[in-house]
């Protein structure tokens, strides 16, 4: 380690699944925030157990759709009423009804995207590094063991390892940054 | 006055009702014979002052002429009872869906389709006055193949003894198939085997098939055969999305309803969240059915197909189309984006009855301009056939519901569906620790 290293965070290891979402219940209400769950699968009812509130995709893929419907209604006005009106099958210029097809596509395609883009950014991905990769433990995450990380930037970093350790946590070692 | 009691009072009312207008309409069809109508006929006097009733006693439908009071009765009878098995036939599809997916979510109201699907064999039975005044609704029936091409070339399924049969079988079939359901579900409710579930899924993945073709064949003669030249290969899938979209409607009203009554304890968070997904979805799924099939006639602009959509954007129909667009779909789809809407009782009871209202805006926009060219024509009969049919219906199914538990007591999936999403709210969990 080089001398300046910070701490990044404390883990906690639990052996089942029923054990870690009773801690996570602990620890949401003991009123942690920057803290996170990590579970080889996923374990239903945990989003509520961690009092995560309805992630904020959603809006990314509104505005990503309302982006896509407009762009495609004004691109197909723009370039066959406006800039080069173009008589195709005795049809007027411009009417949503035949500019629907490829608007509602363009509403789907930047809807994805926006919903692809919105959940990496706000769950900061892509990430080549993170510090609890150090761990030789945390390796079993994709395995068989269940564990919570609660941050040092957390304000009640201080009692956290008293509300682990009272949480049931098999085994709790600090990681380093 | 407690809540079921004015239920089936208001129930028994409508039944009442309906009775009256058939009765009426079946009478003033006995002396349809040219007479003038000035006695006796309060309600067709009250509502259809545009003209004399029974003029000729000849049903042929040249446009020109006025409607008889039989056609008038007929035509809103056939509207409420497109409206009815829009509801059964959609939850009779519901627990399809179920079995087939293997759900676990919807088990607490499985029981409420059931019983919707069960009414089957009375939607049989309320089809007859649809086949035996049938030449007095479907023009077809009273045109000779030989002097008009478009019949000619359908007459192998546009002829009276196979539009009889074809009605009689899939009403035959589909109440089989609804009992069998509740059977099996009822028969679970006592040994809790199950064996019961895995044979209702084997026969969900036949069922499902059979539902698809009899359910578009049926609608094909119908609602469709209304104008026999109509082609549309969507038509039967038109009429499912709008189905679907009325009856998740209908199932979450009930739903709510019974969740402090009957269902109490078993309604969990996410099943009404999931019920309102599936009504979204439907939203979205019958704009894109409808659309789609207005949108290829349009661009192919063939007059055979064509003149379908002409004909509704005459007069008043113009401004039914348009309600259509933004009633039943644009409306509800903003109303119904956000998760919180969806689960809201507030939102979503008026929501309810604004589907009920647009679907019945639906059928009649499909239905009624064959007999009023001219625009919308609302008659006495329409609230009338609607209330009678709807209240029988419903006084049937809620006679049903209480024979049997109102949810699948011993599903195997019960248990996952009322608790496996059920976590402690926050500071909850801190008092026994």
């Amino acid at each position: 380690m080089s001398a300046n290293a910070k701490t990044y965070g404390l883990l906690a290891q639990f052996d089942t699944a029923a054990g870690i979402f009773e801690a996570a219940i602990q620890v949401r209400d003991a009123g942690y925030r920057k803290w996170d769950v990590f579970t080889p699968f996923p374990i239903h009812g945990m989003d509520d157990a961690m009092g995560l509130k309805n992630s904020k995709v959603g809006y990314f893929t509104f505005c990503g759709g309302f982006t896509g419907f407009f762009t495609g209604m004004t691109m197909i006005w723009f370039m066959n009423k406006f800039d080069y009106g173009l008589v195709v099958g005795g049809k007027p210029l411009f009417t949503p009804l035949y500019a629907f097809p490829v608007s509602y596509e363009l509403t789907i395609l930047l809807g994805a995207f926006a919903t692809l883009g919105g959940m990496l950014a706000l769950n900061r991905l892509p990430k080549l590094y993170n510090p609890l990769f150090k761990s030789e433990r945390f390796k079993k995450a994709t395995d068989d063991k269940f564990f919570i990380c609660i941050e040092a930037t957390d304000p009640k970093f201080a009692e956290a390892r008293a509300v682990l350790e009272k949480a049931g946590a098999a085994a709790i070692e600090l990681v380093e940054d | 006055m407690n809540f079921p009691v004015l239920f089936k009072r208001l129930l028994a009312l409508f039944a009442c009702a309906g009775m009256l207008t058939f009765a009426s309409a079946r009478l003033l069809a006995a002396e349809h014979a040219p007479a003038a109508p000035a006695h006796g006929e309060t309600v067709a006097a009250a509502h259809d002052a545009a003209g004399p009733v029974g003029t000729t006693a000849h049903h042929g439908h040249a446009e020109t002429k006025e409607p008889t009071f039989l056609e008038a009765a007929l035509y809103s009878y056939l509207t409420a009872y497109m409206f009815c098995l829009s509801i059964v036939v959609g939850a009779f599809f519901l627990i399809h869906l179920h079995y087939l997916f293997d759900a676990g979510w919807s088990v607490p109201i499985r029981r409420i389709n059931e019983q919707l699907a069960s009414l089957m064999p009375y939607m049989g039975v309320l089809s007859l006055p649809i086949l035996v005044f049938g030449p007095s609704i479907y023009p077809w029936m009273s045109i000779d193949p030989a002097t008009d091409h478009a019949l000619d070339v359908k007459k192998i399924l546009f002829n009276r003894p196979t539009f009889i049969g074809v009605i009689i079988v899939c009403f035959v079939l589909w109440s089989f198939m609804a009992l069998r359901f509740r059977r099996m579900s009822v028969a679970q409710d006592k040994d809790g085997a199950a064996q019961w579930t895995h044979k209702a899924r084997f026969q969900a993945a036949w069922g499902i098939y059979v539902l698809a073709f009899t359910l578009t064949v049926a609608v094909f003669l119908l609602m469709k055969s209304l104008q026999h030249q109509f082609f549309s290969t969507m038509y039967g899938v038109y009429y499912f999305a709008g189905s679907m979209w009325v009856t998740l409607a209908t199932v979450y009203g009930i739903m709510r309803i019974l969740a402090h009554r009957e269902l109490n304890g078993v309604i969990s968070k996410q099943t009404i969240h999931y019920i309102g997904t599936l009504f979204f979805a439907f939203t979205v799924f019958y704009a894109y059915i409808h659309f789609s099939q207005y949108f290829l006639i349009w661009n192919a602009a063939i007059p055979e197909e064509t003149f379908w959509y002409v004909k509704r954007e005459a007069g008043s129909w113009w401004e039914v189309g348009l309600l259509i667009l933004f009633g039943h779909f644009i409306a509800p789809f903003v109303v119904l984006l956000r998760i919180d809407t969806k689960m809201n009782l507030l939102v979503m009871g008026p929501m309810i009855a604004w589907a009920w209202l647009m679907h019945y805006v639906d059928m009649t926009f499909n239905i009624m301009p064959v007999l009023y060219p001219n625009g919308l024509h609302l008659t006495l009969l329409d609230p009338l056939c609607w209330f009678g049919m709807a209240g029988f219906l419903g006084f049937i199914f809620w006679k049903n519901f209480k024979t049997a538990a109102a949810f699948p007591l011993k599903d195997p999936r019960l248990k996952e569906a009322i608790t496996h999403h059920e976590v402690p709210a926050p500071g909850a969990a801190a008092s026994h620790h």
